[in-house]
C-alpha cells in the first residue's frame, strides 16, 4: 500500500469517526426534544431519530470503505490556509463597530497578501475593494451596510 | 398543449427591466462560468441574497438566475478550450478536443463553433422544456403527501446512483443536508430543534448562509490550495468565426447531444457532467471511425458543449413541476424560490405562470443575448482568465460577507456561514460534493412535512405509503436505481473474472 492510499484511508477514516461521532450526538439531542403535543402522530422526535440511525450506518460504510479523498496541506500552506478563516473572524468583529469600509479593508489586504501579492498591490487592491464595494451596495444598490463609528 | 403560460412568460420576460437583468445575468454568468476557480452555484450563491434584498419580483429574480446558470455553461468551454481547465464540471469533456484545436491556432474557431453548439443546446433545451413542463405538472398534480414523500425517496434514491463515483459519501450528504434541515422551530409543535438557545437559529438555518458558506467560503480555501498549480491561456486565437463547413460537419452530432443533455438533465440528480459525458462517448462510438476524438475533432467539441446547455434546461423540469432539483444548480433555484414563500411542485404552474412561464421564456431570450454576447465578445470573456487570485478571491469574500448581512443584518449570520464554510472545506477534503447536502436541505422540510402529513391523515398507519398506484410505482423506481448500479458492477466483476480465468 503507497503512503498516499494509506494517508486517504487514513482520513476517510477520521472522517467516518467524527461523522459517527456527529450522529451520535445529534441522536441524543434528537431524543431531548422537549414538546407538549402534537398534532400527527410521529411528532417532532421520530424524523431526527430515523436522520441519526441512516447516517450512523451509512458512517458505517464509510468506515469500511472510505473512498478517495485530498491530502491536507501541511507546512506553510496549512498556516496561509488556516490565516484565511483568522482573518474573516477579525474583519467580522470588525464590521459593526468598525464600520464596512474599514473591515472589508482589513479583509481583502490579508487575504491578497495571504495570496502572494506584493504589499503594494495588496493595498491598493484593498483600498480598491472597500471603495468599490462600498458604492456599488451602499450607494447604488442601497444596501443596508453599517457605516461604523468613523463615518458615523 | 397549453402553453398559455410560455405566452405570459414572454410578456414578462420581454420587459424592458427583465431584458436588462438577463443580460446582466449572462454577463455575469459567463464570466464566472470562465473562471476554473468560480461554478455556477457560486455564481447564484453570490448574487441571490443580493438580489432579493434589492427587492427585486421572484420572476426577474429567476430570471438573473437562470440568466447566470446557463451563462455559466455557456462561459465553462472558454478556460476549457484556452487553458485546458474547465470553468465547471460540464466543461470537462469540452477540453478534450476544444484544448487541441486551440494549439493548432484555431481557438477562436472552436471558441466561436463551441458557442453555436451552446446555442442549439440551449434552445432545443427550451423547448423541451416549454413542452414537458406542463405534461409532467398535470401528471404530478394528482400527488398527495404519500406520494410527494415517495418522490422525494426517489430523488435521493437517483442521487445516491448517479451522482459521482462515491455513493456512500452522495448519501451521507443527502443525510446531512435532510439534518440541518430540521433545525429551529418545528411547525407542527411548536418544538425548539437543535437551536442551543440560540433565537436566530429558531427560523432555522437560512438557506442563504448554508449556500454561500458551503460553496463560497470553501472555494477560496481550496483555490488557495491549487492556486501554485501554473496554467498557461492561449493567447493567440486566430480566426474568430466557424466555418460553414464544420458546422455542417457536427449537425449530427450537436442534435443528437442535446437530445442526450435534455433527457440526462432531466432526471433528478444528473448534471451537465454526466450528460457530456455520456454525450462524447456516444459520438465518440458513433462517428471515430478515424480516431480523431481527443486530437482536435469538432464533433467531440461540439457534442459536450450541447449536451451542457440542454442539461442546464432540462434539469428546470423536475424543479419546476415537482419541485425536485435536477441539479446542484437548481437546487439552490429551488431555494430561492422558497426565499420568496413560493412552493415549487405543480402547482406552480397554476399558481404563479408568470414566474414559470418567465424563467421559460428567459431562457430562450437569454439564450439569444448569450450567443450575441459570446461570439463578438468571446475576446473580453478570455481576459477574465488573466485575473490573479490575490484580486479575485478577497472579491468572493467580501460578496459573500454582504450577501449573508444584506439578507439578515446580523454577525451572528457570518459567524455561521464562516463555520459552515470550514466545515464544507473538511468534507471537500475527505471527497464529499456539496450539491447533495444542498439538495437534502432543499428536501428536507418538505420531505419531513409530507411524511407527517401523510401519517396524520392515515391515523399513523405506514401503509399509506404504499397504497396508491403512483407511490408503488415510485418505490420500484427508486429500488430500481438503488441496486441496479450494484447488481451490474456484480455482473462487470464477475465477467471480468470469467474472461481472466478463460484466458
Amino acid at each position: 500500500m503507497s503512503d498516499n492510499t494509506r494517508t486517504t484511508l487514513l482520513i476517510g477514516r477520521i472522517g467516518a469517526l467524527c461523522l459517527l461521532g456527529f450522529a451520535a450526538a445529534y441522536g441524543i439531542a434528537a431524543s431531548r426534544i422537549d414538546y407538549a403535543f402534537s398534532s400527527d402522530p410521529l411528532g417532532p422526535r421520530v424524523v431526527p431519530l430515523i436522520l441519526a440511525a441512516i447516517l450512523c450506518l451509512l458512517c458505517l460504510l464509510y468506515l469500511r470503505s472510505p473512498g478517495t479523498a485530498e491530502r491536507f496541506p501541511t507546512g506553510p500552506l496549512l498556516w496561509r490556509v488556516l490565516a484565511v478563516p483568522v482573518l474573516l473572524v477579525i474583519s467580522v468583529a470588525l464590521f459593526e463597530p468598525a464600520g464596512f469600509a474599514p473591515s472589508i479593508f482589513v479583509l481583502t489586504f490579508g487575504t491578497a497578501l495571504i495570496f502572494g501579492a506584493p504589499v503594494t498591490k495588496a493595498l491598493f487592491g484593498a483600498i480598491g475593494h472597500a471603495a468599490l464595494w462600498w458604492f456599488t451596495f451602499a450607494w447604488l444598490l442601497e444596501v443596508y451596510l453599517p457605516a461604523g463609528a468613523l463615518f458615523d | 398543449m397549453n402553453l398559455e403560460y410560455l405566452w405570459q412568460g414572454f410578456a414578462v420576460a420581454l420587459t424592458w427591466q427583465n431584458l436588462l437583468i438577463g443580460f446582466i445575468g449572462c454577463f455575469i454568468g459567463t464570466m464566472v462560468g470562465a473562471l476554473p476557480a468560480i461554478g455556477p452555484i457560486n455564481g447564484i450563491a453570490l448574487l441571490l441574497p443580493i438580489a432579493y434584498t434589492m427587492g427585486l419580483p421572484a420572476e426577474s429574480t429567476m430570471i438573473l438566475l437562470a440568466a447566470i446558470y446557463c451563462g455559466a455553461e455557456y462561459g465553462g468551454r472558454i478556460s476549457s478550450i484556452l487553458l485546458n481547465v474547465p470553468g465547471d464540471a460540464g466543461a470537462v469533456m469540452t477540453a478534450l478536443d476544444g484544448y487541441p484545436l486551440a494549439r493548432q491556432g484555431r481557438a477562436g474557431e472552436a471558441l466561436a463553433l463551441s458557442g453555436i453548439s451552446s446555442f442549439v443546446g440551449g434552445i432545443l433545451g427550451s423547448i423541451g422544456l416549454a413542452l414537458f413542463a406542463p405534461l409532467l405538472s398535470g401528471l404530478a398534480i394528482g400527488f398527495g403527501p404519500a406520494e410527494y414523500f415517495v418522490l422525494m425517496v426517489f430523488a435521493f434514491a437517483t442521487l445516491g446512483s448517479m451522482v459521482g463515483s462515491q455513493p456512500v459519501k452522495t448519501l451521507i450528504g443527502c443525510t446531512l443536508g435532510l439534518m440541518l434541515a430540521t433545525v429551529g422551530i418545528d411547525a407542527t409543535s411548536g418544538a425548539y430543534r437543535f437551536t442551543f438557545g440560540e433565537p436566530e437559529l429558531g427560523d432555522g438555518i437560512e438557506f442563504v448562509i448554508l449556500v454561500i458558506g458551503l460553496f463560497s467560503i470553501s472555494e477560496a480555501l481550496i483555490i488557495l490550495e491549487h492556486q501554485g498549480r501554473g496554467f498557461t491561456v492561449i493567447r493567440d486565437l486566430g480566426r474568430m468565426t466557424a466555418r460553414m463547413s464544420d458546422i455542417i460537419f457536427c449537425t449530427a452530432a450537436t442534435l443528437r447531444s442535446s437530445v442526450i443533455g435534455f433527457v440526462v438533465g432531466v432526471l433528478p440528480g444528473t448534471g451537465a457532467s454526466v450528460s457530456s459525458a455520456i454525450a462524447y462517448t456516444t459520438e465518440k462510438r458513433l462517428s471515430d471511425t478515424e480516431g480523431t476524438f481527443g486530437k482536435g475533432d469538432v464533433r467531440g467539441l461540439a457534442a459536450p458543449e450541447a449536451a451542457n446547455n440542454a442539461t442546464a434546461c432540462g434539469a428546470f423540469v423536475p424543479m419546476l413541476t415537482l419541485g425536485v432539483p435536477g441539479s446542484g444548480t437548481t437546487a439552490v433555484m429551488l431555494g430561492a424560490l422558497m426565499l420568496y414563500n413560493i412552493q415549487p411542485g405543480p402547482m406552480l404552474l397554476v399558481e404563479r405562470p408568470e414566474v414559470v412561464g418567465g424563467l421559460v421564456a428567459s431562457l430562450f431570450v437569454g439564450n439569444l443575448i448569450l450567443l450575441a454576447l459570446n461570439l463578438p465578445l468571446v475576446n473580453i470573456f478570455a481576459r477574465v482568465l488573466t485575473v490573479p487570485n490575490w484580486l479575485l478571491v478577497p472579491g468572493i469574500l467580501v460578496l459573500s460577507i454582504v450577501g449573508v448581512y444584506s439578507t439578515h443584518a446580523s454577525v451572528f449570520s457570518i459567524y455561521l456561514m464562516l463555520g459552515i464554510g470550514i466545515v464544507g472545506w473538511l468534507l471537500r477534503k475527505a471527497g464529499f460534493d456539496m450539491a447533495p447536502i444542498i439538495l437534502g436541505f432543499v428536501l428536507g422540510r418538505v420531505m419531513e412535512v409530507n411524511l407527517r402529513n401523510a401519517l396524520a391523515i392515515s391515523g399513523g398507519d405506514i401503509s399509506i405509503l404504499f397504497e396508491s398506484t403512483i407511490s408503488i410505482v415510485l418505490w420500484i423506481m427508486a429500488a430500481t436505481i438503488a441496486v441496479l448500479p450494484a447488481l451490474l458492477a456484480h455482473r462487470a466483476r464477475k465477467r471480468i473474472k470469467e474472461a481472466a480465468l478463460s484466458a
